[in-house]
C-alpha cells in the first residue's frame, strides 16, 4: 500500500470528518480532521492501515486566527509512510477526547499539552501536570501571550 | 561560659563549658591550621549531576582524570559529604530538593558552582522555568566558566578552593 | 495514579529527586508489600527548561547551540535533527564531502554514548569495575571527537547546508589506533559479561519484553530491537549517506536485560565499521554548497513557511523534531520529540511484580536520559 491509496482509503471511510488532504512526497502524507471524530480515525488507521506508532502529540498556538491546533504525527512499524493529522479547536475552551484508548503512549503527551497549552482532553485516565511545578499550573506558558517570558532577571551576565 | 543544666553534679575543680565556646577558642589560635590541612586534604563531594555538566563532574571522578590522588572522593549520602558542586541550571521545581540536601551536609561544607548555568542561568537566562541567580541562595566559594568546563577545570577549582582554606578565606567555615 | 492507601504490611517509598542512579533527577513512588512492588508511578519535571520556548526567541543558528543540550549524552543527532529539518524547508543540498563527516562524527557520539550507557548500568548491578574500564575506553574516543570539533561534549559542528571544519591531518591514523584498541576492549567485555555467574543470575530472565508489548508501549532502539523488530530510521528512512554504507541491524530475540546490554556492545562493533568505510569512500570536495553564501552566511536568515518532521535514529531509539516557521528569522514552534519519553512512561507495568533490586537493573538497562524527556 503507498501513500495515495493510503489517504484515498481514509477519506473514503471518513468522507464528512476528514478534509484537505495532501501527499507531499511518498513518506509524507497529511490531513485535517474535525475534532469529534479522532477517536474514530485513530482506530481505523491503527486497525486498518497498520499505522501503530504514535511519534507525538502536541499543541500550536495561533493567536491571530483565535486557534489552537492540535497535531498528532502517527507513524508505523510496518511502512515508513508517516500521517500528520490536525485537529483545530477554539482558543478560548479548547476541548478534544482523548486517545489513550487507542495508543497507550499517548498519556504523557496529552498531559503535557494540557499543562503548557490549556487544552483540556476528556476521558483521560490522569489529567496532572507533568514537568511543570503545582504552582505553575492555570498560566500555560506556551502560549503566545505569556507575561513571563523572555526572563530578565539574570546577573553576572558577561 | 557555664552551662545552666543542673542534672551534672558540681564536682570541686571541674569547669563545664559548651562545643561552641571550645570551637570559638580553637579557632583563634595555631590549632585551626591543623584542622584546616586536615580538611583541605579530604574533600568528599555529593554526586549529584544535575544538567549537561553532571557528565564532566562524573568524568573527573572516574579513571583518567582521578581525583582520589587528591584525597577527593563522590559519595551517594549528602551526610557524608562536605562540599556541593551545582553542576548544571537549577530549576524551579528542584531549589527545594537542592536546599534540603544543602541542610543536610554537616559543616563545615563549602559550594563550588560549575559551569555557567550556576554562575548566571547559562544559555537558558532566558527560560521561564529555571533559577537564574544561585549564588544569591548559596555562600559559593570557587566559579568555575565554561559550558561546560573541561575536567582539569574542575580539579583546579578544587585546588583554589584548598587554597582558600589554608589561607582562613573561604565561606564554609565561621570565622 | 497510584493510590496511596496501604494495607497491612505494605509501604510507600519515594526514591527521590537525588538517587545513585546517575541519569538525571526524576523521583519514582513505589509502593511494596515486603520486598515485591505492588504499584508504582513516576514523576517529572527536575530538569525542564523550557527549551521550545526558548527557541522561538532565537534566531535559526543561535538554536544550534541550544538544541545541543537537550540529550548531552549523544550531542550529534540532537543537531542532525535540527539542522536537517532547516535543509528540508529552505532546499538546502549537502555536499559528499560534509555528508560523510556527518556521518563519521554521528557515529562516533554512537560509540561513546552506548560505552556509557553499558558501563553505568553495570555499576546500578554491583559491577564497578566494568565502569572504570569503560570510562577509561571511552576517553580515547572523546579525545577523537576533540580533536575535529573543539570540545568533548555539546559540539555545535554542524551548520545549515555543511559542517564547520574538515577533519585534521592525521585523523585516519589516529582513528585506525584507537579503535585496534577498542576492539580488543570490547571483545574482553563480552567475555567479562557472559562468563560471571553472578551478573548473568542478576540480568538474565529479568524484564523481559515481548515485541507485541515493545511495540504498544512506543519504544524504539536497542530495548525495541532486543526482543527481535527490526526498527531501525537508518534502514527505514535513510538520510545522509546510509543508503551507499553497508551495515546490519543487530537484533536479538530474548528481550531481557542481558540482550538489551547486548546489542548495545554489538552496535559498537557496527559502528566502527561503518567510520571505517565512510573513511575510505570519502571524497574530496568543498563543504558548502557551491555558489552559495552559507559558508560566510551572515546569521540572519530567512527561512520559507512551510512544517516538516525529521526524524534521526538516536542512540536512545527515534529523535523527531517537528519545525512550524512563517517565513521569518526565528522558528514559530518547535516540537522535540525525545526516544526515551515513551520508556519512561512504561516504568510502572514493567516492574509490577519484581523485588526491590531488580528495579535498578530494569531501568538502568533501558538507558534512560532524563534531560530529554523533561526538555
Amino acid at each position: 500500500m503507498d501513500a495515495n491509496t493510503m489517504i484515498d482509503s481514509l477519506s473514503t471511510q471518513f468522507p464528512d470528518a476528514v478534509f484537505d488532504t495532501k501527499v507531499e512526497s511518498k513518506i509524507r502524507i497529511f490531513a485535517k480532521v474535525k475534532p469529534e471524530n479522532i477517536k474514530d480515525v485513530c482506530m481505523y488507521l491503527k486497525g486498518n492501515l497498520s499505522f501503530g506508532h504514535l511519534c507525538c502529540e502536541f499543541g500550536i498556538d495561533f493567536p491571530d486566527r483565535n486557534e489552537i491546533e492540535v497535531v498528532y504525527v502517527i507513524g508505523s512499524y510496518d511502512h515508513s509512510v508517516v500521517l500528520t493529522l490536525k485537529a483545530l479547536l477554539p482558543r478560548d475552551n479548547p476541548e478534544i477526547e482523548s486517545v489513550v484508548s487507542v495508543y497507550w503512549n499517548a498519556s504523557w503527551y496529552e498531559r503535557e499539552t494540557y499543562e503548557l497549552f490549556g487544552v483540556k482532553y476528556l476521558n483521560h485516565p490522569d489529567l496532572r501536570p507533568l514537568v511543570l511545578p503545582e504552582d505553575m499550573l492555570g498560566e500555560w506558558p506556551l502560549r503566545k501571550d505569556y507575561k513571563g517570558f523572555p526572563n530578565k532577571t539574570a546577573k553576572n551576565l558577561v | 561560659m557555664a552551662v545552666e543544666q543542673t542534672d551534672y553534679e558540681e564536682i570541686p575543680g571541674v569547669i563545664l563549658t559548651d562545643r561552641n565556646a571550645i570551637s570559638d577558642f580553637v579557632k583563634k589560635t595555631k590549632a585551626q591550621d591543623i584542622l584546616n590541612w586536615g580538611r583541605k586534604n579530604s574533600l568528599w563531594f555529593t554526586v549529584n549531576a544535575m544538567g549537561c555538566c553532571g557528565v564532566e563532574l562524573l568524568s573527573t571522578g572516574m579513571a583518567h582524570y582521578d581525583t582520589d590522588r587528591f584525597g577527593i572522593i563522590p559519595r551517594n549520602s549528602p551526610r557524608h559529604a562536605d562540599v556541593l558542586i551545582i553542576s548544571g541550571y537549577v530549576t524551579k521545581k528542584y531549589l527545594p530538593a537542592l536546599t534540603r540536601i544543602w541542610e543536610q551536609m554537616p559543616s563545615p561544607k563549602w559550594v563550588i558552582a560549575f559551569g555557567d548555568c550556576a554562575i548566571s542561568g547559562g544559555p537558558f537566562y532566558e527560560s521561564y522555568s529555571t533559577h537564574q541567580n544561585v549564588d544569591q541562595i548559596f555562600p559559593v566559594d570557587v566559579f568555575v566558566p565554561g559550558c561546560p568546563p573541561r575536567c582539569e577545570a574542575l580539579i583546579q577549582a578544587f585546588f583554589e578552593l584548598q587554597k582558600k582554606i589554608e589561607a582562613k578565606q573561604d565561606r564554609g567555615t565561621e570565622y | 495514579m497510584m493510590d496511596e492507601k496501604v494495607g497491612p504490611s505494605e509501604m510507600i517509598v519515594h526514591l527521590g529527586p537525588q538517587h545513585p542512579m546517575m541519569p538525571g533527577p526524576f523521583r519514582l513512588n513505589a509502593k511494596l508489600r515486603g520486598e515485591t512492588v505492588v504499584d508504582s508511578e513516576v514523576e517529572m519535571g527536575w530538569l525542564h527548561k523550557g527549551i521550545e520556548k526558548i527557541l522561538e526567541n532565537k534566531t535559526y543558528l543561535q538554536g544550534i547551540t541550544i538544541v545541543d543540550r537537550i540529550c548531552y549524552l549523544a550531542a550529534m543527532t540532537n543537531e542532525e535533527a535540527y539542522v536537517g529539518c532547516v535543509e528540508k524547508l529552505a532546499g538546502i543540498e549537502v555536499p559528499p564531502r560534509a555528508q560523510y563527516i556527518r556521518v563519521i562524527m554521528e557515529e562516533l557520539s554512537r560509540i561513546q554514548s552506548h560505552m556509557l550507557g553499558t558501563g553505568e548500568y553495570a555499576s546500578f548491578v554491583g559491577f564497578v569495575s566494568m565502569f572504570m574500564y569503560t570510562i577509561r575506553d571511552r576517553e580515547d574516543v572523546l579525545s577523537l571527537l576533540d580533536s575535529v570539533s573543539g570540545t568533548r561534549i555539546t559540539h555545535s559542528f554542524l551548520r545549515f547546508g555543511g559542517v564547520k571544519d574538515d577533519l585534521p591531518e592525521g585523523f585516519k591514523e589516529d582513528v585506525k589506533r584507537v579503535f585496534a584498541n577498542l576492539r580488543k576492549a570490547i571483545d574482553s567485555y563480552e567475555e567479562l559479561f557472559s562468563s560471571d555467574d553472578i551478573y548473568r543470575s542478576r540480568t538474565v530472565g529479568i524484564g523481559v519484553l515481548t515485541p507485541e508489548v515493545a511495540k504498544d508501549i512506543g519504544v524504539s532502539g536497542p530495548p525495541l530491537r532486543a526482543t527481535g523488530v527490526a526498527f531501525d530510521i537508518r534502514r527505514d528512512e535513510p538520510y545522509l549517506v546510509y543508503p551507499d554504507l553497508d551495515f546490519k541491524v543487530c537484533t536479538r530475540k530474548e528481550g531481557d536485560v542481558y540482550a538489551r546490554v547486548q546489542v548495545r556492545l554489538d552496535e559498537i562493533r557496527e559502528s566502527m565499521y561503518i567510520i571505517e568505510q565512510c573513511l575510505d569512500q570519502m571524497p574530496q570536495g568543498p563543504l558548502f554548497p557551491e555558489g552559495t553564501a552559507y559558508g560566510r552566511r551572515s546569521p540572519i536568515m530567512r527561512v520559507p513557511a512551510g512544517e516538516v518532521f525529521n526524524r534521526v535514529e538516536d542512540p536512545r531509539g527515534e529523535m523527531g523534531f517537528y519545525m512550524v516557521s512563517d517565513g521569518s528569522d526565528k522558528p514559530y514552534r518547535v516540537k522535540i520529540r525525545g526516544p526515551v519519553y515513551p520508556t519512561l512512561q512504561a516504568l510502572p507495568p514493567l516492574i509490577k511484580g519484581v523485588r526491590v533490586a531488580d528495579i535498578v537493573a530494569i531501568a538502568g538497562s533501558m538507558d534512560t536520559c532524563t534531560s530529554e524527556v523533561d526538555r
